[in-house]
């Protein structure tokens, strides 16, 4: 009965397809992301904003899709609500791309500490490709939510280390600083968002029950 | 589920000649409970002070902590393993040897801990994936 009323006919199945390709650029963009900071590959991290846009296309289509006729109109809102939200954690990796494009100078002890963030960003991507998948297959949602808040509580951690360590440091001019705060700062945010998105997800399995 | 994927890498340290309300210090400002106490020399090995050690071996004795030293009531050598030791062995070691966390190492080098929490996390990030 869930899984019937959710995915619906063939416009409901397109969304749900189009959001699944939506969840998957945001998972290559953090892949991305996390593997040009590794490597400390600029050309790489270029690529984060081409998968922004190319989430923002989908994004744009699921949204017409929705208003064309999927789904019932009370479920709609908070489809919208999902895929935007989704659009704000591509949004908040592209800001962290071009902040590091703009010759963010990291030492070593920062840079580990921003790889395991970008990590556990990628953890929270799979994992919320995980819940989506649980949502359209009628699961219970719980213990998949549990483990993003997990993740999430992880990079909180992780923040505060980090903040504590940069306080220590001579910054030579304001720009260097808010440059590598605007970094840190988009970096563990996205965790914060994937974490929304993944109310969201549990919002709709509420919502359609 | 390996132990590299669910340590921990801060660590905290202490010296060996720190006293154990030096470790009570660190522990309420940071608020952890144990501490790595760093060897006296080459020839010696990493040991740990936790909570339970104060409790049981100082206070529950009525010693003074001020008196005794870090190295005189840790535990020593760590408990370590290697980074790609599965979940389930290291949930074996610590109920086995009644301990709360399992050091990650590399030849000397301490590269991580996994607590009974990161346990606990891993175990249910594996069921969550479906592992």
């Amino acid at each position: 009965m869930f899984k019937k009323s959710f995915l619906g006919g063939k416009n409901e199945e397109r969304v749900i397809e189009k959001i699944k390709k939506h969840i998957k650029i945001l998972y290559t963009a953090c892949e991305t992301f996390k593997s040009a900071l590794e490597k400390q590959d600029i050309e790489k991290m270029l690529t984060v904003s081409d998968l922004e846009r190319e989430g923002d296309i989908v994004r744009r289509e699921v949204l017409s899709n929705i208003y064309e006729g999927a789904f019932l109109p009370f479920i709609r809102p908070n489809i919208c609500k999902f895929v935007e939200i989704m659009d704000n954690v591509l949004d908040e990796l592209k800001n962290a791309a071009q902040v590091y494009d703009m010759g963010l100078k990291l030492d070593k002890d920062i840079r580990t500490d921003c790889i395991e963030i970008a990590h556990l960003n990628l953890n929270m991507c799979e994992m919320l490709s995980i819940t989506f998948e649980a949502l359209c297959e009628g699961q219970d949602l719980r213990e998949k939510m549990l483990v993003i808040r997990i993740y999430e509580k992880k990079v909180d951690e992780m923040k505060l280390d980090l903040v504590k360590k940069l306080m220590g440091r001579e910054i030579k001019t304001f720009w260097e600083g808010k440059v590598l705060s605007d970094f840190i700062s988009y970096l563990s945010n996205i965790s914060d968002i994937i974490e929304d998105a993944s109310d969201y997800l549990q919002i709709l399995n509420i919502s359609i029950r | 589920m390996k132990a590299k994927e669910i340590m921990n890498r801060k660590i905290e340290y202490i010296k060996f000649d720190a006293t154990v309300y030096d470790a009570i210090e660190k522990m309420v400002d940071k608020r952890i409970r144990s501490l790595v106490v760093k060897p006296r020399d080459e020839q010696d090995v990493y040991g740990i002070i936790t909570v339970r050690d104060i409790v049981f071996r100082v206070i529950g004795k009525g010693l003074d902590p001020q008196k005794i030293k870090v190295d005189e009531t840790a535990s020593k050598p760590l408990v370590c393993v290697d980074k790609d030791m599965d979940i389930e062995h290291i949930i074996s070691m610590m109920e086995k040897f009644n301990i709360a966390r399992i050091f990650i190492c590399e030849k000397k080098k301490i590269l991580g801990v996994v607590a009974l929490l990161d346990v606990m996390a891993g175990s249910l990030i594996e069921r969550a994936k479906g592992g």
